[in-house]
């Protein structure tokens, strides 16, 4: 039962973390390279909380504040950068978190910080709260994709100056979507420090960054479930693909590839497509 | 002394990223591809010039080797991974990308094994004295001669032959040159073959001065050489120059005074952040 | 009579090239201007001036007494002005209605809080059904842009502006691309919408139509102001003559 409760816990924080992501680029449009540092942000100050022996559900929400006000400042810094050159500049956000954390004794430097304390439940209660977390965030987006913040986050996706030209505030809206978004991965943070007990810089890198991102682009970037479906599957595909063990990489990096090459829309797409052709021939 | 040899070190450096970063350069200022894979190509110029030179003895011959090599595997990879995808949205480009870096650092390290490769008989290896009884490996001033050379043929040629027009005429409108006769898909062939071919020098002497060739030696310059075009004002290739230039020395220098705080690595995002919040489009980008 | 827009000696330079030169002008509530003059007279800067969109090295922009100078485009169409540009942009991931319903949210957007607690499009899509059948694209409702012609496109875009409730609604080069027939229809549009009340500045290349539908019409050339005043005379103005014909001749 404990190999099961660990898959599921992996699984759950993994859709956390992609769902988060989802809500800036999938949603609002602004992609960004450096997800996995907003991971860390949070993971590292809930570890480093609980260290100080503050309880859990005290740290919890303040890994979420962290990463929210860190990802308040990339919201910032999209207002002044765009598209490509705001690819880079997460990319570069991801790779300063990294070389900063690496070299501070305070973070645990090289060999990161180990024997986080356990959150205070039994394993199969933390599963129990990853999964209601991970729920009520994909309620909220589907939610919010369907107000009126939705539709502007399409507008703002689709063109940002035409959203200006309607009377939005696009700069408001942008920073909303990230700080949301970084604050979830706070969490999802906060979470995987908890449920791995161990966390190092290598943890937070420029891989896992791609590795969300394609979680949300394979899944068909903005929506909901089938994002949280492809990060399901491809949190656990490591695991799953032990067998091909010294060739896992280029497996996972072929699937990547191939994903790309041949379906860019991405599951979602995969599935209108079958659903149109479907109604086609009825 | 201190000063000016880690200046002349950020210089050999700097040039090590203009041969590799121009080629990232003139794919994007073609195509508007972040093109990560181009450290992939990077790599296997290592590979080729340690190969070849173990194997003949010649390092000129390996040089000319990888980068023919290297520049008909690039235009590989625009036939077979781009191609296809230049109408979609530019972060699917950018993701197959890195996935097709990834899996070439894979595929050098099933290849090759995960150790790397060194010269048996590591060429130009010895050391010249300049003033102040100051040492500079031959190798390194290699370096920097074969980059003024090939960068200044580069823009020679860019200006002065027909091929070199044809191409600027594209970067700069591609209906408009193809409205005059420029064969579009003859410009991104021989684009990704240059381009190519430069990374190709790159990794041969990057191997060379480290006398090792690895499966991951790409993997910083790949994230680092999108930070030096970025810097530089993507798509404009005296603005790479430059920023490449400039990220030697900052480096060079920061490496030991901000080594405390920052990796080596990272300085580059580093400076890379202060400037587009400067200007956030790079150091000769247009407005 | 009161003005509603003011320009007060606007310049704009773009590098040693002055591309506006001193320009004032001023619009009444209510009234239709035609704002005119020969390729390259700086028609489009100026009203890129007046929605922000290009930063003036100096002079004022004015609505109904607010100084709009200093503020970023959104807030000053918050304040009444609204565009429709000369080069139509519609969200190509949105169908037609929905392109105006947006701009109809306009109160429920303004907020970003606001926006996450309103969901229903009810009334924003009776209003924007209504828009898009004044400018007659009632058959056009879940027509994507890219399957939509030209001629529609700029209709989607004047009904997107008119979306916004603007007091101001400026028009760059509306007629252009469109065909005679075409043409005509639009101006008789924007006459009927000016008939009903709507204060319009429209900037436009084609001088038969402006002349047509404008009472009054606001000539510059080379970024200089040349005439201003009643559609007859100011035509029968030699210099405005001569920037016109004298040009045509020589080409």
């Amino acid at each position: 039962m404990d190999y099961e409760i660990t898959l599921l816990t992996t699984m759950s924080i993994s859709i956390l973390f992609a769902l988060g992501l989802n809500f800036v680029t999938g949603f609002c449009g602004q992609i960004s390279l450096g997800h996995a540092a907003f991971l860390g942000t949070g993971a590292y100050t809930s570890a480093l909380m609980t260290k100080a022996s503050i309880p859990f559900l005290i740290t919890l929400p303040a890994s979420a504040m962290t990463a929210g006000c860190l990802g308040f400042f990339i919201g910032l810094a999209s207002l002044r950068v765009r598209h490509d050159f705001l690819a880079i500049t997460t990319m570069g956000v991801g790779f300063l978190f990294v070389g900063i954390v690496r070299q501070q004794d305070f973070f645990g430097g090289e060999e990161g910080i180990s024997g986080i304390s356990s959150p205070g439940f039994s394993r199969f209660g933390f599963l129990l709260l990853c999964i209601a977390l991970t729920l009520l965030f994909a309620f909220f987006s589907t939610a919010i994709k369907r107000s009126w913040m939705g539709r502007v986050f399409e507008s703002i996706a689709d063109d940002e100056d035409i959203t200006s030209i309607l009377g939005i505030n696009v700069a408001h809206y942008k920073i909303f979507a990230f700080v949301v978004g970084t604050s979830v991965a706070g969490v999802a943070g906060a979470l995987y420090a908890h449920h791995l007990r161990f966390i190092g810089p290598d943890s937070f890198g420029f891989v896992e960054s791609v590795s969300v991102l394609a979680m949300v682009i394979i899944g068909g970037v903005g929506s909901v479930w089938a994002v949280s479906f492809s990060a399901a599957l491809l949190s656990v595909l490591p695991m799953l693909i032990q067998f091909v063990d010294d060739y896992k990489l280029l497996f996972y990096s072929g699937l990547l590839f191939s994903m790309m090459r041949f379906s860019p829309g991405g599951m979602a797409s995969i599935v209108k497509k079958m659903k149109t052709n479907n109604e086609k021939s009825s | 002394m201190l000063y000016l040899e880690l200046f002349i070190q950020g210089i050999v450096q700097g040039s090590l990223y203009g041969l590799m970063t121009l080629g990232l350069t003139l794919v994007y200022g073609l195509l508007r591809i972040l093109h990560v894979a181009h450290a992939g190509l990077f790599t296997l110029g290592g590979y080729i010039g340690v190969l070849v030179t173990n194997q003949t003895g010649s390092f000129g011959l390996a040089l000319i080797t990888a980068m023919v090599t290297v520049g008909v595997m690039g235009m590989g990879v625009y036939k077979f991974a781009y191609e296809p995808l230049l109408k979609r949205p530019p972060f699917v480009i950018l993701i197959a990308s890195i996935a097709l870096f990834i899996a070439s650092e894979e595929i050098f390290r099933i290849i090759f094994g995960p150790y790397g490769l060194s010269y048996e008989n590591p060429p130009l290896k010895g050391q010249v004295e300049i003033f102040g009884g100051m040492k500079i490996k031959v190798g390194e001033i290699i370096v920097i001669g074969f980059s003024l050379a090939m960068l200044s043929s580069l823009a020679w040629l860019s200006k002065y032959t027909r091929t070199g027009m044809a191409w600027r005429a594209t970067v700069s409108d591609p209906d408009i040159a193809q409205a005059f006769g420029v064969n579009k898909n003859k410009v991104r062939y021989l684009n990704f073959f240059m381009a190519s071919a430069l990374t190709a020098t790159a990794g041969v002497f990057v191997a060379l001065l480290n006398n090792l060739v690895e499966p991951t030696m790409g993997s910083v310059p790949s994230y680092k050489g999108l930070a030096i075009i970025v810097l530089g004002g993507l798509g404009n290739i005296r603005g790479t120059l430059i920023a490449s230039l400039l990220l030697g020395v900052v480096e060079s220098y920061g490496t030991i005074y901000l080594g405390k705080i920052l990796d080596r690595d990272a300085i580059a995002f580093g400076l890379l952040i202060i400037v587009l919040m400067i200007r956030p489009k790079g150091i000769l980008g247009e407005k | 009579m009161k003005s509603l827009l003011e320009i007060k000696n606007v310049t704009v330079r773009f590098g040693g090239v002055t591309a506006v030169d001193g320009v004032s002008l001023s619009l009444g509530k209510g009234e239709l201007i035609g704002f005119i003059g020969p390729n390259g007279a700086g028609k489009t800067t100026l009203m890129r001036v007046i929605t922000g969109m290009v930063k003036p090295n100096e002079g004022e922009v004015i609505l109904e007494g607010k100084d709009l100078s200093r503020l970023p485009i959104h807030e000053r169409v918050s304040s009444g002005l609204s565009l429709a540009q000369q080069i139509v942009r519609p969200l190509v991931s949105f169908h037609a209605l929905d392109n105006v319903i947006l701009a109809c949210g306009k109160k429920k957007t303004e907020n970003v809080l606001s926006s996450l607690f309103h969901k229903d499009t009810s009334e924003e899509s009776e209003k924007a059904k209504d828009l898009l059948t004044q400018v007659g694209l009632a058959d056009s409702f879940y027509n994507f842009p890219e399957t939509m012609p030209l001629g529609h496109l700029k209709r989607l875009e004047l009904a997107r502006a008119l979306a916004l409730d603007p007091k101001l609604l400026l028009l760059d080069e509306p007629l252009a691309g469109l065909n005679q027939l075409e043409a005509r229809k639009l101006s008789d549009l924007i006459v009927t919408l000016n008939q009903k009340g709507q204060s319009i500045l429209l900037i436009e290349h084609n001088l038969k139509e402006v002349i047509r539908i404008c009472k009054k019409i606001y000539v510059q050339d080379n970024g200089r102001f040349l005439a201003f005043g009643e559609t007859a005379e100011v035509m029968s103005n030699i210099e405005v003559q001569n920037a016109y014909l004298g040009k045509n001749k020589n080409a």
